[in-house]
């Protein structure tokens, strides 16, 4: 019989360690998959995870990926760190982007420079007011948050998809479900000519510092901290629980709409239904492999942004769908889980012989 | 026929402590034996090892001298070593009988014969076809006795039997445990009550730091020898409390107090009122789960309810939450001293910071202000002797008796006007409670309030001033100390009532 035990005593170091351990896994677990597939696992996998980045066009896309993708897993880690399971941060990225892109098209045809803070400005608090709506229902009718924040996803899409197609289609578009380009003062500045990177990487990093300064060093991080360890204890002490719930999902949902309206900004210039690979999604994973830590989530985001690059790359060179980005991420997360299990728990061997359970 | 249970020289060793140290011990039936010791002497290791839930890393187990092999729970059954845990490992929601018949070898039919033959003579009387969840801790526990019983044991080891039950219960147990004993079932009583040994036990095996420290004849000793040799060392005679508190004013008044809970697990509270003068202690007794939970919960602020009045220092204070209390100088101690009162994974004087009140600047402009949080922290391990002085360490490192003088630290430190205090003592050391106790009535000696809710009836006459016993959410009348007696607290912690 085997009986699982929890360990007391997790040192800090493997705890941070782990991550890359599931990193290891996952790559040998690719190489596993591409020589199934008839593939030589070496070259396939660098392919996948070298290729991509072997020039300055690769590294500009890996930051301009790993841009939305850190500041929704950054806004996540608020609401994971204080046991609020938010999973609509798609969700709140798109209907982010709605109101961003809604502001940038009534300036279509004038440009300023107040425009794009304004974008930006309308892209966080759409995301802020679509993240308090699970927040709400939460705090007020005890509803899950995980179900409503969920649902909220489609809701959005489908927003988007009406709006696309209906009242704000591009009267030039020739029918095509997208809208007009936005004006260039509604578009993120490029850092460098010829490269996607856009100063939206700034809001990003920017966004690490100061959640890493409100975690660690405020009133608000501290009872965040306290609430994810321990509820009974935030309640013994006090904290205002509900208004607590109610910040988090509007940092959060801020922090998904900014990705949000960074993605249209920058390297969209205007809004179709495709305006984000499931980065909401995938950035649930970014968050737990950064360990809701600030500047784990940079390296985190930089990982799984790898897995997007590659699975592109592969998909022209190898011909294989590039939805195995997704069975990369996939795996990531398993990995993740499945040492994580192994470093909070062990598992004991009693040693029971078969007869002995009957007597 | 004569049973003759033999332990020699068990040691078993976990990693950073020895838990039991060259084990030698002889049990003959026909007595009953007392293994005695503090928290965390080995007694639970040493009654784990005989019931095979773990095995030792040396020794040996002789049972009337055949050498027993204990590699799981089966095996002790099976050698006719029955155990009845301190938490009932039973099915709430199924049925006596189906409880019993589990892991019964017969065909229910003769199994309820032989059930009815032990009630019969034992003189038990338990309803077989209700749900296990519907009966007391005491009835529960005869549950768990009849299934050791069903089995014919030999040996019978009783873990801290009686933290659960009422003094009637406890009374009733022990005439039980003497009648097995007289018909040949050798007992062994693990507990870390002094009396209980003393009107119990015939011989006395006192262990301390996993060590055997001394077996003697218990009508050789008295409650202070056996409290010495528990603890190692002379105890400091806590001085009975004289009453300070007679015609004082009332600083804390509760009325109407009404709880209503849908969830079948908490139970509801009927018009609660009573007040607490300046510098008195007022002791709320009962078995646990009589709604002490849910009163601590309301007088805490963690629950508020409509229409309760509670008056404190001329203020009402009832729509207020736990951090507002405190500014007006209230403190609490909860039960759960582990998950609730102070977070494990959390460090010492970030525990410290979950007492967090305007004057203590903890957090000043919403920033943590670390170095007074920690100056203050250090203030706290000193003051309340915690054998630590490092604040960086995780809480979960300190032991039951060192975390629970840091709570009180924590919440006395702001010399609050009324403490609240749930079980304060809770599986705690004759040490730590000792000076848990000193430190209670040094608060009302600086005229100070406190409200103790406890289960603990000796702690409660000790330290209590006035007593109500809350029984099924109502509270009894409230009565001065020196008018209670055990036995009425008993009675009325068990429903009965007194005139």
């Amino acid at each position: 019989m085997i009986k699982i035990e929890k360990r007391n005593d997790v040192p800090m170091a493997l705890y941070f360690f782990t991550p890359f351990i599931a990193i290891i896994l996952t790559i040998l677990g690719g190489g596993i998959i591409f020589y199934i597939l008839g593939f030589n696992p070496i070259e396939a996998l660098k392919f996948y995870f070298i290729t991509p980045v072997s020039n300055l066009y690769g590294l500009s896309e890996l930051l301009l990926k790993a841009t939305p993708l850190c500041l929704i897993a950054i806004g996540l880690s608020f609401c994971f760190k204080s046991n609020n399971w938010n999973i609509g941060a798609e969700g709140q990225l798109t209907f982010g982007a709605i109101v961003g892109g809604g502001v940038a098209l009534l300036f279509y045809n004038q440009e300023g420079f107040h425009i794009l803070p304004l974008v930006i400005l309308a892209g966080a608090i759409g995301g802020m007011i679509f993240a308090l709506i699970p927040a709400i229902l939460k705090t007020y009718f005890n509803t899950n948050e995980i179900l409503v924040s969920l649902m909220l996803v489609y809701v959005s899409k489908l927003l988007l998809d009406y709006l696309v197609v209906g009242p704000w289609s591009n009267p030039e578009g020739f029918n095509f479900p997208e809208t007009r380009q936005f004006s260039d003062s509604s578009r993120m500045p490029l850092l460098f000519e010829g490269l996607r990177i856009h100063a939206g990487i700034f809001l990003a990093l920017g966004a690490v510092m100061l959640s890493w300064f409100i975690l660690y060093k405020t009133y608000l991080g501290f009872q965040i901290k306290v609430s994810g360890l321990s509820l009974k204890t935030a309640k013994y002490a006090g904290f205002k629980g509900k208004t607590m719930i109610l910040v988090v999902f509007m940092i959060s949902g801020a922090c998904a709409g900014l990705a949000g309206v960074g993605e249209i900004t920058g390297p969209i210039g205007q809004l179709h239904r495709m305006i984000s690979p499931d980065y909401g999604f995938t950035a649930i994973i970014v968050a737990f492999l950064g360990r809701l830590n600030p500047f784990g989530i940079i390296f985190a985001s930089l990982v799984v942004a790898l897995t997007y690059l590659g699975a592109e790359t592969a998909q022209i060179f190898l011909q294989i769908p590039k939805y195995t980005g997704q069975v990369f991420q996939g795996m990531i997360l398993f990995f993740l889980l499945a040492s994580d299990y192994l470093l909070f728990f062990k598992v004991k061997n009693l040693n029971l012989k078969k007869n002995d359970l009957r007597h | 026929m004569a049973t003759d249970l033999r332990i020699s020289n068990i040691s078993k060793i976990y990693p950073g402590c020895i838990a039991n140290d060259n084990v030698s011990l002889k049990f003959k039936s026909g007595k009953i034996y007392a293994l005695l010791g503090e928290n965390g002497a080995g007694k639970s290791t040493l009654v784990k090892i005989l019931s095979g839930v773990i095995s030792p890393d040396n020794g040996e187990v002789f049972l009337n001298e055949k050498n027993l092999k204990l590699n799981s729970p089966l095996d002790a059954k099976k050698n006719k070593i029955g155990m009845v845990f301190q938490h009932f490992n039973l099915f709430e929601t199924l049925s006596v009988f189906e409880n019993l018949s589990i892991d019964a070898t017969e065909d229910n039919k003769s199994l309820r014969v032989r059930i009815n033959e032990i009630f019969k003579k034992y003189n038990f009387s338990i309803d077989l076809d209700v749900p296990v969840l519907n009966l007391s801790a005491g009835q529960k526990q005869k549950v768990e006795i009849i299934r050791c019983l069903l089995r014919s044991p030999k040996v019978l080891i009783m873990d801290e039997p009686t933290s659960v039950l009422t003094e009637q219960e406890t009374e009733e147990l022990f005439i039980s445990l003497k009648k097995f004993c007289d018909e040949g079932i050798l007992i062994i009583y693990i507990t870390h009550k002094l009396k209980e040994v003393l009107s119990l036990c015939d011989e006395v095996a006192v262990m301390r730091k996993g060590k055997v420290v001394s077996v003697s004849q218990t009508q050789n000793e008295k409650v202070e020898t056996l409290a010495n040799k528990m603890v190692g060392q002379k105890l400091a005679k806590i001085k009975k409390k004289i009453n300070i508190s007679k015609n004082k004013d009332e600083i804390f008044k509760v009325k109407h107090l009404n709880f209503y809970s849908d969830d079948p697990f908490e139970t509801n509270l009927v018009n609660l009122n009573f007040s607490v003068k300046k510098g008195e202690c007022l002791g709320i007794a009962g078995i646990s789960g009589n709604g002490q939970n849910e009163l601590f919960q309301i007088l805490s602020g963690e629950i508020i309810t409509p229409d309760t009045s509670i008056i404190f220092r001329n203020k009402e204070i009832a729509k207020l939450n736990p951090k507002q209390r405190r500014e007006y100088l209230m403190a609490f101690s909860p039960e759960d001293r582990i998950s609730q009162a102070a977070v494990p994974e959390l460090k010492i004087y970030e525990n410290v910071a979950l007492n967090n009140f305007k004057s203590s600047n903890f957090f000043e402009k919403g920033l943590v202000n670390e170095k007074k949080i920690k100056e203050h922290s250090k203030k706290i391990l000193s003051d309340f002797s915690v054998n630590t002085d490092n604040v960086e360490l995780k809480s979960q490192f300190l032991s039951g008796g060192n975390l629970q003088k840091l709570i009180l630290g924590r919440e006395l430190i702001t010399a609050p006007e009324l403490l609240i205090c749930y079980n304060p003592t809770w599986g705690l050391d004759v040490g730590a409670i000792n000076y848990i106790h000193e430190t209670l009535i040094k608060i009302n000696d600086q005229e100070k309030s406190t409200i103790l809710i406890s289960t603990d009836t000796e702690e409660l006459l000790k330290l209590s001033d006035r007593i109500a016993v809350i029984y099924k959410g109502k509270l009894s009348k409230i009565m001065p100390s020196e008018e209670v007696t055990p036995e009425k607290l008993g009675l009325l912690m068990g429903g009965g009532s007194i005139d």
